[in-house]
């Protein structure tokens, strides 16, 4: 009978951490803007304090994590976001 | 390259984001008339006004010199760089404003901005 389980022993173990081959969330045709004004967009790439999260973390093309970044600070500048949260 | 043509198709015009924060006691009709005055300097320099907006009464998320609210309001202009000069030369002399910001676009629309869009319609993320 022929054996239709996948060899267990040869399945690569992917590690949670690295996030691979993940695609840029920003970057694509369809993909939302990166809007100073658009605090909804530009907190789900803030920590609960208020701080960015790493592109490592989020796994975010660094062109847009520059436009990302710089977003945030004009943001908090017009006192849209907080400069710190606690 | 494309900065070089630019200049010359449409001369030292470009497009300004400006949005500002007023005094929260300030009336809103006052900021109704902060706005006509940028319009006036906008259109006495030869630029135009494209679109302006008013976002109402919103909580700052941090206080500015004590108030915790204020009266933000978004003007779209195309105009040129000396006339940004003169708009940032009044609102700083304008003991109202609590703070502004004049960003350089590369397109400039007429529909509605984030703040009033998502308020308008509730989307789900």
């Amino acid at each position: 009978m022929k054996n239709f389980l996948p060899d267990i022993t040869q399945i690569p173990i992917r590690s949670p951490f690295l996030k691979r081959k993940k695609s840029c969330p920003l970057s694509g045709e369809n993909a939302p803007k990166i809007d100073y004004k658009d605090t909804k967009l530009l907190k789900k790439y803030l920590s609960e304090r208020g701080k960015i999260i790493p592109s490592r973390v989020t796994s975010v093309s660094s062109k847009k994590q520059r436009e990302l970044a710089q977003a945030v600070k004009r943001a908090r500048f017009m006192a849209l976001l907080p400069y710190k949260m606690d | 390259m494309n900065a070089l043509n630019l200049l010359f198709t449409r001369g030292t015009m470009s497009y300004y984001e400006h949005v500002f924060i007023a005094r929260p006691e300030v009336a809103p009709q006052q900021v109704e008339n902060i706005v006509d005055d940028i319009k006036k300097i906008v259109s006495d320099d030869g630029g135009d006004t494209i679109y302006t907006e008013y976002w109402g009464l919103k909580k700052l998320a941090y206080k500015i010199n004590k108030s915790e609210k204020g009266h933000y309001s978004l003007l779209r202009i195309d105009s040129s760089s000396s006339t940004v000069n003169e708009i940032e030369r009044i609102q700083k002399l304008n003991e109202d404003i609590l703070r502004f910001i004049t960003i350089k676009t590369e397109e400039i629309s007429k529909e509605p901005s984030v703040m009033l869009k998502s308020s308008e319609k509730k989307d789900v993320y």
